[in-house]
């Protein structure tokens, strides 16, 4: 991909997540905040959105998810676990709380593997994760 | 919810806010290659960047910082507040496309270089630049303001307006100052996005705290059948001959029909600044300006603002406690994450039109006047250099403005558009008038903004100063300054074309002539439209702006005994608009496509190169207009002192 394709497509993926990352953000805020899953459920269906996005922007510009964007998604991902975690463990959450927090894990939990299989075949999603020893570049001991 | 969740969200965004930004001033400076990248980026930002930030600045914050606060005080009274999204389209419809090509053939990327090599005058270099500079300093400063107060009431006092507005110039500064243009159109898309959605989300939370569409209307209803309410749903009839506000001719009797066609004439100011034609002369292609100007600037934002904003700002009519101030306040109390969000998209909005305005003032001071009349030999790294300079003196001017002469700030930011609008005779002398005279050009110009200062507070209390009182008051007639500068300006424009030679032309100039007449010359099938073009445009502005509008007070409305009913469940005035958006965004399909105003064109255009002229050492001159500026300065200050001692109040 050309340097001015690239800043184009990355400009995209910046526009997409200040609003539907964010967006959604503040949705399952509020969800929490007035302990109603309808609202916690806009919030999930607006990140999963961003996702869509993204991802088509992917497809358009003919590329996958930087090595920096998976490693910020896996991050943030993880974060929120945390976090979700630590509020169950303290007995901080609601069966509203809980079930918003389960279906978004779940939805993104089960997104990625359907992406990666959309995109490069069962076998193919799997050899993603599958590196063999000689694919690190270096002899076998 | 905790003090903390209030407290954190602002900030946290904010920070977001910064890093982003600084992230894009990066990007762009990496690809930046020499002086040219800083102020034109090399002429390579895409099509679709260029149309979506020039629609960002033209249509966004300022709209929602002004427009909804006039609706909510106002309601229905100016309706070309609500079809502003056509009225701002329409300029860049006439203009861009064309000026991109004078830019393209002439290697130029600026309003002022083109009027330097069309006109070859100083005085509109000047103008040009000090219309930029109004812009930067009284137009947007004037809602830096407006969001620091915001900021302000966000925090709970704990930011004061003081710090607010540092750091807002500074941030600015920072994404200007670093990476030139082409940081400006890369953050301006991510900022443009952030304000479309913040204003949508906005009018979704008045619409939801009105108790929805049909509670509103029904609200509105209520208040428009009580007589001291009922003005703020017509048109007050076609004009008032009145001496203005201030003299005699107050607020309320202020919204004829005249005053809004004169207010539409003073929006369409906006793309025929140097602001605007920046950007466009940045772009690497002019494919894309038909498309931005008739679905993102008119189409999009336009509907934005007749639904959205409207939406804001009726919210704010029905409830004093849904005004913009008290939903921000409101938001802030009940759902701070939405607040932060919402609030960095409007600051997001304010931060682009003000870094663009920065820019093209910066860069107006450095290179179109101070470079070429009084250090030709400065390089292009010092221009670069001195640029930023400028853009860095220039926030903190606006910064101290805003804090301390708010009244001041706000008698500049008045004249900005209609000043702006001043500049469509020179600007049409270049693409479709060919008749203007350079004479003529100027003299309309300098007429024109004589016109509008005379009719603004801005001239009024200059000229109290020296101990004259004008006889009248702002926007004599009911009628804009924008409008009364045009009178003057085309009356001027006209007589001087008449008496002037008409063939007296630059070289520059006559090879944009013969550009215009050879491979962008407007087809057989256009030429044949252009009756009805005329036709469609001055209806259209007949009836959605103009004295047609006395027709939109009652079209929707039936009346039974002392019952009054809204055909469209909405006040009648909004639904008049909402069809002038409709046909306005006809019109300017009609005009970019059909009759091939903006239309898409694939021709090479090779660069003009200019005759060999012997190159001389100006220095000795620059020297001596620098040793004349300066007493022509202190003689031109001794003698206001004086004049304002003996006859100033």
């Amino acid at each position: 991909m050309s340097k001015p394709a690239s800043v184009e497509r990355d400009l995209l993926v910046f526009s997409i997540w200040a609003v539907l990352g964010l967006g959604g953000l503040a949705f399952l805020l509020e969800g929490f905040a007035r302990d109603s899953y309808l609202v916690s459920l806009a919030g999930v269906v607006t990140i999963i959105a961003g996702f869509v996005a993204h991802i088509v922007v992917n497809g358009v510009f003919g590329c996958s998810f930087k090595p920096g964007e998976a490693a910020l998604g896996i991050g943030v991902f993880g974060v929120l676990a945390l976090v979700f975690i630590a509020g169950w463990a303290s007995g901080g959450l609601s069966q509203n709380d809980y079930w918003s927090g389960l279906t978004l894990f779940a939805a993104l939990g089960f997104g990625l593997p359907i992406y990666l299989s959309t995109r490069y075949g069962l076998r193919g999603a799997f050899s993603r994760f599958h590196l063999k020893p000689a694919d690190s570049g270096k002899p076998n001991a | 919810m905790s003090s903390v969740d209030v407290t954190v969200w602002l900030p946290l965004l904010a920070l977001f806010y910064v890093a982003v930004l600084l992230y894009w001033a990066r990007v762009a400076v990496r690809q930046s290659e020499g002086a040219d990248g800083f102020f034109s980026a090399g002429h390579a930002i895409a099509p679709w960047i260029s149309a979506l930030v020039i629609a960002g600045a033209s249509l966004s914050s300022w709209f929602v910082l002004g427009g909804s606060r006039q609706i909510a005080e106002t309601g229905f009274q100016m309706p070309a507040l609500l079809v502003a999204g056509i009225a701002i389209a329409l300029p860049g419809v006439v203009f861009f496309k064309r000026l991109w090509f004078v830019a393209e053939r002439l290697r130029v990327s600026s309003q002022a270089d083109i009027f330097r090599v069309y006109y070859q005058s100083p005085f509109l270099v000047v103008v040009s630049t000090a219309v930029a500079l109004l812009f930067a300093v009284g137009f947007a400063g004037l809602q830096m303001r407006a969001v620091a107060e915001a900021v302000t009431l966000l925090t709970d006092g704990a930011v004061s307006q003081l710090a607010a507005s540092v750091v807002l110039g500074f941030v600015l500064f920072a994404g200007v100052g670093i990476g030139g243009i082409r940081a400006i159109a890369y953050f301006g898309v991510i900022q443009t996005v952030l304000v479309f959605t913040s204003i949508v989300t906005l009018a979704g939370f008045a619409l939801l705290w009105s108790g929805g569409f049909g509670a509103l209307n029904s609200g509105l209803l209520a208040l428009s059948a009580s007589p001291e309410a009922a003005s703020g749903f017509l048109v007050d009839g076609v004009i008032h001959f009145t001496a203005g506000l201030g003299r005699a001719g107050e607020a309320e009797g202020a919204s004829t029909a005249v005053a809004n066609l004169s207010l539409a004439l003073a929006f369409m100011g906006f793309q025929a600044s140097p602001l605007a034609l920046k950007l466009v002369l940045s772009t690497r292609s002019p494919n894309g300006i038909a498309a931005g100007q008739t679905w993102v600037t008119a189409g999009f934002f336009g509907g934005l603002v007749v639904f959205a904003v409207t939406l804001i700002g009726v919210a704010g009519l029905l409830d004093k406690g849904l005004t913009l101030d008290a939903l921000f306040a409101r938001l802030q109390s009940q759902s701070p994450w939405f607040a932060a969000w919402i609030f960095i998209g409007i600051v997001a909005g304010v931060q682009l039109l003000a870094g663009l305005a920065l820019f093209a003032a910066g860069e107006g001071l450095v290179r179109h006047v101070y470079k070429p009349y009084f250090n030709s030999r400065l390089s292009k790294t010092d221009a670069v250099t001195l640029t930023r300079i400028a853009v860095a003196i220039l926030a903190v001017v606006a910064m101290v403005m805003q804090n301390l002469t708010p009244v001041t700030l706000s008698a500049l930011a008045a004249v900005a558009l209609p000043a702006a609008f001043q500049l469509w005779t020179p600007l049409l002398g270049v693409t479709w008038l060919g008749w203007i005279t350079r004479p003529a050009a100027m003299t309309g110009v300098g007429f024109g903004l004589a016109g509008v200062v005379l009719t603004e507070p801005l001239g009024y209390e200059i000229l109290s100063f020296f101990g004259l009182e004008l006889p009248w008051g702002r926007w004599p007639w009911t009628i804009h300054s924008a409008a009364w500068g045009m009178a003057a300006n085309i009356a001027a424009v006209l007589i001087i074309s008449a008496i002037t030679n008409r063939k007296a032309l630059s070289a520059e100039a006559l090879e944009v002539r013969k550009l215009f007449a050879g491979a962008l010359s407007v087809g057989k099938k256009a030429r044949g439209l252009r009756a009805t073009a005329w036709s469609v445009a001055l209806a259209w502005f007949f009836l959605a702006t103009g004295p047609g509008l006395i027709f939109g007070n009652a079209a929707f409305v039936t009346r039974d005994g002392e019952t009054m009913t809204w055909l469209l469940g909405m006040p009648s005035l909004w639904a008049w608009s909402l069809a002038a958006w409709v046909s306005g965004l006809g019109l300017v399909w009609f005009l970019a496509y059909k009759m091939e105003m903006a239309s898409p064109v694939h021709v090479e255009i090779p660069p003009y190169t200019p005759p060999r002229r012997l190159e001389t050492d100006r220095s000795t001159v620059e020297q001596e207009r620098v040793r004349t500026l300066i007493i022509t300065g202190a003689a031109g200050f001794v003698l206001a002192v004086l004049t304002a001692f003996s006859f100033g109040g």
